[in-house]
């Protein structure tokens, strides 16, 4: 398992490399849209935010432009999983929300993950449930196949 | 191959040269957690900064504290220990919490993620993560 998420994070990074030049402006925005400062990281702010979508990333930069080693695992992990679609919020373009995301959840680190609304953890804990197979169980529950599952069953026939 | 030996040559040279910040985590985590096996380790060199930067740093802590608590609990527990350092010069924090029974039948450390030079992108002063 171990292999597969170190050649995962070497993608990552190499995608990183090749996107080196593009402008911040079209990393993800954050919940960025409320106009003025305390706004987008007050609780309720927040609160909408992690229910937006069965899974929301805080991150730094984008998942197509990560710009931390920690938040690029969160991305790859779940592209490992098939999980494309989901909601990611770069806290580096918004300062209040970068706050507002620790307090929300208590947890004094980026990147956060909510799973159905729910705090999971950051990278440590998402690698872990990556490599225990809670991630496709937790997945599941919330109506998504992990694109692990088919891959195993790919193996089984050969 | 090179993985372990690079993380024990790491693990070895971060031992020999303890910051002061590296005392104080190793000291309130081992006052907090009673660990069996307890190992800190300044990773800052490893996000663009100088060595012995004691901005990032990543913990083994191994203690029958955590026993029956869910890996998002462990790791409040390590945050909480360290709080004052979280709201102040320690930037990012890898935890890996186990009891001693979950360390003796498997004592690996998952690989690091490489950096990909965010803290480089922030504001000089820009605290916390």
């Amino acid at each position: 398992m171990s292999v597969v998420v170190r050649a995962a994070w070497r993608l990552g990074a190499a995608a990183v490399r090749g996107r080196a030049g593009r402008p911040l402006s079209q990393a993800a925005t954050s919940g960025g849209e409320a106009e003025g400062g305390g706004g987008s990281g007050s609780r309720e702010a927040v609160e909408r935010l992690v229910r937006e979508h069965p899974v929301v990333v805080f991150m730094k930069g984008s998942p197509e432009q990560p710009l931390c080693g920690f938040s690029n695992a969160v991305v790859q992990i779940l592209r490992l999983h098939g999980v494309e679609d989901y909601r990611a919020h770069d806290v580096l373009q918004d300062p209040d929300l970068r706050q507002g995301i620790k307090n929300y959840s208590n947890w004094p680190t980026i990147p956060q993950v909510y799973l159905n609304g729910e705090f999971v953890g950051g990278c440590d804990i998402l690698l872990q449930m990556h490599q225990n197979g809670d991630l496709v169980e937790e997945l599941k529950k919330l109506g998504i196949r992990s694109a692990l599952l088919d891959a195993e069953k790919d193996q089984d026939k050969k | 191959m090179r993985g372990p030996l690079l993380a024990a040559t790491t693990r070895g040279l971060g031992a020999m040269a303890e910051g002061p910040l590296a005392r104080t985590i190793r000291a309130k985590l081992a006052a907090a957690l009673q660990p069996t096996h307890l190992e800190v380790l300044d990773e800052s060199s490893r996000h663009g900064g100088p060595p012995g930067a004691e901005s990032h740093f990543g913990v083994v802590v191994v203690s029958g504290r955590f026993e029956g608590l869910p890996p998002l609990q462990r790791h409040r527990l390590v945050h909480a220990a360290l709080s004052a350092e979280l709201a102040g010069p320690l930037h990012a924090l890898a935890i890996v919490a186990r009891t001693p029974q979950q360390w003796e039948s498997d004592p690996s450390v998952p690989p690091r993620p490489p950096c990909l030079g965010g803290s480089k992108q922030e504001r000089r002063g820009d605290t916390g993560e």
